[in-house]
């Protein structure tokens, strides 16, 4: 594949990806995606939790059982009530700041469309305009008259998602819903599709937006010796950020972490990663801020312990129906992914 | 076209006050469906004059706004970000990491308002300031942002229109692109008929920024007699019932000091002779629409009011019923083809 024609593939495969919908516990429209991008030569199972397992033959037989992981979920909302007046009250699923949950379009699984907001600013009073809704007094307008109408469109339970299209702009920046973490599936699936020097696992996560649940299980399941979040990660570059917590800058490469809030990540892994980065020519950087957090910290301490590093693309406003990233960051983790097998097989 | 397709035409095009042009473009089009007197004047406002203007007829104005809120940018810094103003009322609640779209000289270039992530932000329950609102275009430097953003191109957050549930719809600029559907689907109403009076239209811009179009728009038309139409609250359950109408129920009647009690009296009287579904709507004072400055005009003009319930008023999620739509449209077309005496 040439070096444009995989650049293209990638792209293709991430706007795919963030268009699906799978919030914690609905991972299944991804996961039956995934399981139709992979190639022929690979052992492919399920577990019971829903992790998709792919094993693939490379070259050699490595010296440490190597696992790559990205999580299918995404965050969302789930509804818990229809009310009176034919609105749908509901709880977020995963991290979701009330901010960008009002005055938002989203669409339930059935596919019907829904608004949230609330009373217009016209009826607020005094200072009230300066209070952020909180997500338990806000409801989800599907153009039901009333509850009776509303129970036959909509159920409890039913999960509801970002409308947030996938798109690129500016100077080869991408936005879209859902690209934590859509962007480590699109990276283990252009790996596996490419030549592979190692035998290696690969696992499609679930359950990571609630607690890092679905690697939990993963990590008994394969047990292997070294395991590779590839995974989004805050960048604060943005105005109104102070220097000392800007965490990390978009097109400055892939983000090699060596600690944040879930995870002291294996030291020797850390500099392995940085060094494979350097020595591949890829651009790399790390977190200045211990903050967020990841499968790593399931992985880390699972099974009596899995040495453990993470490789994420920097990204603005996670969680939100506009995640953004630069192109050459997404590229360059896709570069450091591959560069550190050698060296991780052999250690 | 239907009243839905209508109004997704409207919805779609961008025209925040003082930069109408794609609106008030669009408007035009569907307006030529029905006379080739159109024209668009320097401030925005759209006019069609349908009959003919040397028959002896009397004219009936129907008016919207054609204009909607958004942002207007004021500065680009040094990281490619750019700041801006607001234009009308904007609500707060909404801007962080919304997805717009600025409109430059070049063409539309997609954005997203940067939102610091909770380890940096103070707390949860504060809304963003506009003047802290930066939007990222995706550019790096000052420099190169600038060859393709100027201070004073607006800003919207799109959303183009998607059906609901049954007859309602949400989008941005409902308000008042709603308005301006329900004036131009009331000629489709009355196409071919034989009517007393000659039709004038008026699409007016700046309505957002206090009703500044219609001051000009007004002047220029030559009827006496004039029917507004805005959008106005619709209730929900976090809402007053005595501030709002009810959404489904029809067109809402303005009954208002400032509003001619002839013309009133006579939209009540033929909605419910046309079993035209309506509801008052009840003010002590100004309307805070068109009318207001439309009745002032040239020594006065008669102005009534008419309104389309709507939800979530000043959001790019706003919700309006086409049945309260259409049936603004029928009572505009029932007073134009009425008997002299409205007039």
């Amino acid at each position: 594949m040439s070096e444009n024609s995989e650049t293209s593939r990638l792209y293709d495969l991430i706007g795919r990806l963030s268009r699906l919908c799978g919030t914690s516990g609905d991972e299944g429209d991804v996961r039956e995606f995934i399981k139709t991008q992979l190639p022929a030569d690979c052992e492919v199972s399920t577990d019971s939790i829903g992790n998709l397992i792919v094993f693939r033959k490379g070259s050699k037989t490595p010296k440490n059982k190597i696992m790559f992981c990205a999580h299918m979920d995404e965050v969302g909302f789930i509804i818990t009530d229809i009310v009176s007046d034919g609105r749908l009250k509901f709880a977020p699923v995963g991290g979701i700041s009330p901010s960008v949950v009002f005055g938002r379009r989203v669409v339930l699984k059935s596919g019907r469309v829904g608004v949230i907001a609330a009373k217009p600013i016209h009826h607020l009073h005094g200072d009230d305009d300066d209070k952020q809704p909180k997500i338990e007094d806000l409801s989800i307008d599907i153009g039901a008259a009333d509850k009776e109408e509303a129970e036959k469109l909509a159920e409890r339970g039913e999960y509801c998602y970002f409308d947030g299209a996938y798109e690129e702009f500016g100077e080869g920046f991408i936005k879209g819903k859902a690209l934590d973490d859509r962007v480590g599936c699109a990276i283990m699936l252009m790996m596996l599709n490419g030549e592979l020097p190692y035998d290696t696992w690969f696992v499609f996560t679930v359950q990571e937006e609630i607690g890092t649940r679905g690697a939990a299980c993963a990590a008994y399941n394969v047990k292997p010796d070294i395991a590779v979040v590839l995974e989004t990660t805050t960048a604060c570059d943005i105005p109104g950020s102070e220097e000392e917590k800007t965490v990390c800058r978009l097109g400055s490469g892939v983000v090699v972490s060596f600690m944040d809030r879930s995870t002291i990540y294996d030291r020797e892994l850390y500099r392995l990663g940085r060094d494979a980065a350097e020595k591949a020519g890829v651009k790399h950087q790390t977190k200045s801020l211990v903050a967020g957090g990841n499968d790593s910290g399931a992985l880390h301490k699972a099974v009596g312990g899995i040495r453990t590093m993470a490789l994420s693309v920097p990204t603005r406003y996670l969680h939100s129906p506009a995640c953004v990233m630069k192109k050459e960051d997404t590229q360059a983790t896709l570069a450091a992914a591959r560069a550190v097998i050698d060296r991780l097989a052999v250690l | 076209m239907n009243i839905t397709d209508i109004l997704e035409k409207l919805c779609g095009a961008a025209g925040v006050s003082g930069a109408e042009d794609d609106a008030a473009k669009a408007a035009a089009e569907i307006l030529r469906n029905y006379t080739d007197d159109v024209r668009i004047d320097a401030s925005g406002c759209v006019y069609g004059f349908v009959g003919s203007r040397d028959n002896g007829k009397p004219a009936v104005l129907l008016e919207a706004h054609i204009d909607e809120i958004g942002f207007i940018v004021t500065h680009i810094d040094e990281k490619g970000f750019l700041k801006v103003g607001n234009c009308g009322g904007t609500d707060r609640r909404l801007y962080a990491a919304q997805s717009v779209t600025v409109h430059t000289e070049s063409g539309d270039i997609r954005g997203v308002i940067s939102t610091l992530p909770p380890h940096v932000r103070k707390d949860d329950k504060s809304t963003m300031k506009t003047e802290d609102v930066c939007i990222d275009i995706g550019y790096t430097s000052r420099e190169s942002a600038a060859k393709v953003v100027s201070p004073g191109d607006r800003v919207t957050i799109d959303t183009p229109l998607a059906k609901l549930n049954g007859t309602r719809v949400t989008a941005k600029a409902t308000d008042d692109r709603a308005g301006a559907a329900a004036v131009l689907y009331a000629l489709e109403l009355v196409k071919g008929k034989n009517i007393p009076y000659n039709i004038e239209i008026l699409l007016a811009s700046q309505e957002e920024v206090g009703t500044r179009g219609a001051a000009i728009g007004a002047y220029n038309v030559s009827a006496k007699t004039a029917l507004a139409t805005d959008t106005s609250f619709a209730y929900t359950s976090d809402d007053k019932h005595e501030d709002c109408g009810e959404m489904g129920k029809g067109v809402m009647i303005g009954i208002s000091p400032i509003l001619d009690r002839t013309v009133t009296a006579e939209l009540k009287k033929l909605a419910a002779d046309g079993k035209i579904p309506f509801q008052p709507e009840i003010m002590g004072g100004r309307t805070g629409t068109d009318a207001d400055v439309i009745s002032l005009t040239k020594g006065g003009i008669r102005t009534g009011l008419l309104s389309i319930p709507i939800k979530y008023m000043h959001t790019p999620v706003e919700v309006v019923d086409t049945e309260d739509i259409l049936a603004v449209s029928r009572l505009m077309a029932a007073f134009v083809t009425g008997g002299a005496e409205n007039v």
